[in-house]
This record gives structure tokens, C-alpha cells and sequence, in this order.
């Protein structure tokens, strides 16, 4: 049995995916609003938009309590000398490996709220595939792109 | 040293059949809104476009030179903004001659040119030159020198060729993809639809209409499926006329087209994973065709998802042809050795195959309940097929090569090296943990630059996870 990955991800994560999805659901129920401020006025039918209403807010328990949590337990991911090795998925767990030599390049990235818990996302790009780990502090992110672009060599003779 | 150089005239013609095709729709709205009131508008308008067109077709000829310096070939063009392209000898991948009809009456070629980057079009295109001067270019650049004029004769050096016999590309025709539309008309259509049709139709007022009109639509079916046959036949004959492949040092050639002339040339380094598919059709005839994946390559734009190595080919002459052409390559798969989806796998198979078709068989019976006795043999195909998937699905480990084998419709053994795999990746969900079952997904560089995944379906966790153990590097994960 292959062990999982050992390292987790920044606990604040969990904020930030909490924080993006309530902007985002926030906006649908703005929208839902509007829509029905406007069928009040023109009298049409409000079921429609009770419906509307209650998905939204089974969507507003799932996004903002239930899966951050959730996906912050299942990530994880390990760094070893020759290869990247990732876990993720609720529902679906996927493990992939990815070797150095196959790296191409690393990029980290930054949104607005990431900045504010001082997180950043890492993007590991081989010729064909991309893998995202998600959040890491920044520190720890600098770190490990240096550290993987120093460690990823291209063999000459392929790609 | 040379001198800068235009292209052939003939490019002219090029360029403004291709900045026609971008407006022909506009052209055909404007027709369509102002045939009847104003067609004298229409006339002067389209002629006005029409030599905008042209104009600027003829200054992107006359402002497009090239010419080679020191192993380097250098691009100028750009009507008002100029812009310069080297591309230095050592970058280019390989460069591919293609005659269309118009090449060919003026004995011009296309050539181009790739890089390994990964765009969608070739890096350099020098649209209609000379065929002669065509021949330079690549020989100058790739060192290799074909006679065009030889092509038909055997050649005399010993380097393996493969040619294509004509009754084996009228074999390629009739079995081609077209074949598989009919198959599948004919075998699940034709025999119920008769069934179903006129009881559902005969009670209704235009019955009789409609009963005239079936024997006419049956016999259009029919010569409709033949006709789709017969343009199948022509399409692969018009494709791979004269297929011929070649190696020479660490690259192939393959030289192959009727109406267009094509000369492509693949280096070996850049085969990522080579496969044999067997379609449905060509399957119980034991004939395979002999594909590539090639990183980078644009070749074949939105014709085939691979570079073909061999349209049509026995599956046993395929270990031959191997060795001859990519020895270290093999595809057979060795039976007592591949690892192969256990019995607790079929049913997501079968749930997988039929699934869409339940789904929308059950829409259907409750508006046409009669419909059930046309759904059940189909159901049974879709069925069929998962199970045929399920048996098909296996790995097979070689010290540092990978065999997959799987199905879509058509059956495809690839094969692929360890330092080839750009990631591996093994999938689990609920469901497969309880049944200790897993997903491998095995992703290779395929041409445009963009992936190409190969994946083995709920096989074994313990395969899977032999599978990792063998791609894994890292010896402390073991």
C-alpha cells in the first residue's frame, strides 16, 4: 500500500476558499434578489424563484461549511528529491506523481485575498500536464518553487 | 550566403483565397439581403472587396522575403508593421513539404517548418516556392537528400522503406471510418426500423404518403450508406496514395497524398508513444493502423489526433515493421504478463457504457412505449461494447516501457517509455476504496503541445499501485 503524501497545506486555506465562495454565492444571491424584486413588480410566477432561493442556499451551506474543511483534509502533497507527489478530491481522491526532470516550470500566484493571509498558490507545469497546489504560505511557496526549479533538469534528448 | 528572396507568385493566389474565406459568409449574407433591391450595390461592393483583398494579398507577397544566412533562415514580412524571423538550423524539428493541386500544376511546394514550441501552426511557412528550391531548404537544414524522381523506383541504399500496395489501400478504404456509420445503420437500424415505422405511422392521416415515401426513403438510405462508403474509399485512397515510409539515421519520412503531395519528416527523438489501433471493422480482419504521437507536430491539423505510421497494416507485420522502422518499439502484448481489470471492475463498465442510453431509453418508452422492442438490441450493443472494454482494459510492465491497451470503440495498444510519462496520476473514489479498485491516468506529451492521457479503468489497487511503484523515482516511496 503506498503511503499518502505527508505535508497538508496552510491551514488558511480553509478562509480563503470560505472567503472566495461567499463573494461568489454572494453574487447569486444579489442576482436572485434582483430577479425577484423585479417578478414582484411584474407579478409573475414566485416559485420560480423560491426554487432559485433554496438551491442557492443548499449551494451557500456546501461551499462556505461543508467542502472547504473537507478539501483541506484531503490535500496533501510531499516534495522528494526526484519526483512531486500530490493528493486531492473529495469525492474522487487522486494521487499523482510527477518527476522532476519532467518540470518545465513553476509559476506562484496571488490573489487579493491570498495576499491578506499571506498565502500563495504554486503551479507546476510539465511539456503536457498542470498541477496546482493550492495555497501554502508564502514563504514556504517561494521556497519550494526555487527549490523545484533548481531540482527540475531537462534531459536533453527529450522534449 | 544568398539573396533575399520572394516567394512564388503563385502565392498571391494563396493569400487571397485565404482573405476571401474569411469574408465569403459576409459576402453571402449581403448577397442573400440585397439580391433583389440594390444587386448593383452588391456588385460594386463585392468588387470593391474583392481588390482590397487582392491588393493586400499582392503587398503581403511582394513585402514577404526570406533567405538562408550561415544555417540560419531569415523572414521579413508585414505590410505596414515589418516584422523578422530567424530560425537557426539547430532549432528546427523538422520541416515538411506539402503540394497542393495549384502547387502541382506549377511544380511548387509548401513548406514548413517547426520548432519545438508549441503552437497550433508551423513556426515558419514559406507558402509556394519553387519544388526544387523547396528540396534545398529542407536539405540544407535537414542534411538528407530524396530525388523526388526516385520515389517510385525501390531505392538502392538499404534503409528500410514500407510502401503501401494498392489493394491494401482499397482494403484501408472499404474498412475505413465510414464503413463503422454504415455498419452501424445497418446492423441496429435497418432491421427494426422497418418494425417500428409503419405501425406508428400507418393509422395516421397521411399514411399513405408516408407508406409511398418509405420505400423511397429506404432506397435513398441505402444508396445514401453506399455513397458515404464509396466517398470513404476515395477519401483514404485521395489520403494515402502512395504511402511510403522511410528511415533514414534517426528520422522517418513519410511521403504520401494524391491530390496533395505531402513530405513529412518525423524525428525519432520526438516520438513520445507509439500505438497500433484496431477499429471495429478491421479488427476481425486482423488489420491495424500504426499511429504516433509526435510532440509538437502540426501536422495532420484536425485530421487525425496522431501522426499515421502505416494506414493499414496486419497486426503480424506489425512486429516486423517495428523493427525495421522503430526498433525498441514493440506493441504486442504479452499475455501471461499484462495485468488485466478484475471481475469487480465489469460493472462499472457496463454502468459506463450503457448508462446515457438508459437514461435517454427511458425518456423515450414513456412517450413511445412500442420503442422498447428497437431499445433492448441496442442496449445489448451498448452492453456488448462496455464488456468488450472491460476485457480489452490492461497494463503490461517491460523493465522501462509501459503498455496500455484500451477501448473506445476501436481498440488501441500504445506503448510508451518510462522517461516518456510526463505524470502519473491514480484515482480513487467512495465507491472504488471500498472495493479496493483504482483508475491510473498516464499523461504523454501529444502534439500541439497538449497532453494526450492514457487511462486503465478500475484495475486492481494493488496493480495500481505496482504501476506507481514502477513510474515512482523517488526509492524511499517504495
Amino acid at each position: 500500500m503506498r503511503e499518502p503524501p505527508k505535508n497538508r497545506i496552510a491551514l488558511d486555506a480553509i478562509k480563503v476558499w470560505k472567503i472566495t465562495a461567499a463573494i461568489y454565492i454572494g453574487v447569486l444571491w444579489l442576482l436572485i434578489i434582483a430577479v425577484g424584486v423585479l417578478f414582484y413588480i411584474f407579478d409573475f410566477p414566485f416559485w420560480i424563484i423560491l426554487t432559485a432561493a433554496i438551491l442557492n442556499a443548499i449551494n451557500t451551506y456546501l461551499f462556505i461549511f461543508v467542502i472547504p474543511e473537507l478539501r483541506w483534509k484531503k490535500w496533501k502533497y510531499e516534495i522528494f528529491e526526484q519526483e512531486i507527489y500530490i493528493q486531492h478530491g473529495i469525492l474522487i481522491t487522486t494521487r499523482t506523481l510527477v518527476p522532476m526532470i519532467r518540470v518545465q516550470h513553476v509559476d506562484t500566484e496571488q490573489g487579493p485575498i491570498m495576499k491578506k493571509f499571506k498565502l500563495a498558490s504554486v503551479t507546476i507545469s510539465t511539456a503536457a500536464t498542470k498541477h496546482v497546489i493550492p495555497a501554502l504560505h508564502e514563504e514556504d511557496a517561494a521556497n519550494l518553487r526555487d527549490g523545484i526549479s533548481s531540482l527540475a533538469r531537462v534531459e536533453e534528448d527529450d522534449v | 550566403m544568398s539573396k533575399a528572396k520572394r516567394l512564388h507568385p503563385a502565392a498571391i493566389v494563396f493569400n487571397f483565397v485565404q482573405g476571401l474565406k474569411g469574408w465569403i459568409f459576409y459576402i453571402i449574407i449581403s448577397f442573400v439581403a440585397l439580391r433583389d433591391s440594390s444587386i448593383l450595390y452588391f456588385i460594386l461592393g463585392l468588387l470593391a472587396l474583392l481588390l482590397i483583398i487582392f491588393t493586400f494579398s499582392f503587398l503581403s507577397w511582394y513585402r514577404f522575403t526570406y533567405r538562408i544566412v550561415a544555417d540560419e533562415l531569415r523572414m521579413e514580412y508585414g505590410i505596414l508593421i515589418r516584422k523578422k524571423r530567424y530560425i537557426s538550423k539547430n532549432r528546427i524539428q523538422s520541416i515538411d513539404l506539402t503540394q497542393g493541386v495549384i502547387h502541382r500544376i506549377f511544380n511548387l511546394t509548401k513548406v514548413q517548418i517547426e520548432t519545438a514550441s508549441s503552437g497550433t501552426d508551423a513556426e515558419a511557412s514559406l507558402k509556394a516556392v519553387k519544388l526544387a528550391e523547396g528540396e534545398r531548404i529542407r536539405d540544407q537544414f535537414k542534411g538528407h537528400v530524396i530525388d523526388p524522381e526516385q520515389e517510385d523506383q525501390p531505392e538502392v541504399d538499404s534503409d528500410p522503406v514500407f510502401s503501401i500496395s494498392s489493394r491494401r489501400l482499397w482494403l484501408a478504404g472499404a474498412t475505413s471510418g465510414s464503413a463503422g456509420i454504415i455498419l452501424a445503420f445497418v446492423g441496429v437500424g435497418f432491421s427494426e426500423i422497418e418494425q417500428f415505422i409503419p405501425e406508428h405511422f400507418y393509422d395516421s392521416m397521411t399514411a399513405w404518403i408516408i407508406g409511398l415515401s418509405l420505400i423511397f426513403i429506404i432506397t435513398l438510405g441505402i444508396f445514401l450508406l453506399f455513397f458515404i462508403w464509396i466517398l470513404g474509399i476515395l477519401g483514404t485512397m485521395i489520403k494515402y496514395w502512395k504511402f511510403t515510409i522511410t528511415k533514414k539515421d534517426d528520422e522517418l519520412f513519410i511521403t504520401r497524398g494524391l491530390l496533395e503531395k505531402k513530405q513529412i519528416t518525423i524525428p525519432i527523438k520526438r516520438i513520445q508513444a507509439v500505438g497500433i489501433n484496431e477499429s471495429v471493422i478491421r479488427q476481425p480482419f486482423g488489420f491495424v493502423t500504426l499511429f504516433a504521437e509526435v510532440a509538437g507536430s502540426s501536422l495532420d491539423k484536425g485530421e487525425d489526433f496522431s501522426t499515421v505510421l502505416f494506414p493499414i497494416l496486419r497486426k503480424t507485420e506489425v512486429k516486423q515493421f517495428l523493427d525495421a522502422i522503430l526498433p525498441g518499439y514493440d506493441v504486442e502484448m504479452d499475455q501471461s504478463k499484462s495485468i488485466l481489470v478484475p471481475k469487480r471492475g465489469l460493472k462499472y463498465y457496463l454502468i459506463r457504457a450503457s448508462l446515457i442510453f438508459v437514461l435517454l431509453g427511458i425518456g423515450t418508452i414513456f412517450l413511445l412505449p412500442k420503442i422498447i422492442w428497437f431499445l433492448i438490441p441496442v442496449l445489448l450493443v451498448f452492453l456488448g461494447l462496455g464488456y468488450l472494454r472491460f476485457k480489452n482494459a490492461a497494463y503490461q510492465i517491460d523493465e522501462n516501457r509501459l503498455i496500455i491497451q484500451y477501448r473506445n470503440l476501436s481498440k488501441t495498444t500504445v506503448m510508451v517509455y518510462h522517461k516518456r510519462i510526463q505524470a502519473f496520476e491514480e484515482k480513487q473514489h467512495k465507491l472504488h476504496q471500498k472495493e479496493n479498485l483504482a483508475t491510473i491516468k498516464v499523461s504523454v506529451l501529444g502534439k500541439m503541445g497538449a497532453g494526450k492521457v492514457y487511462k486503465v479503468k478500475e484495475l486492481d489497487k494493488e496493480n495500481a499501485d505496482k504501476l506507481a511503484d514502477w513510474y515512482s523515482y523517488s526509492v524511499s516511496n517504495k
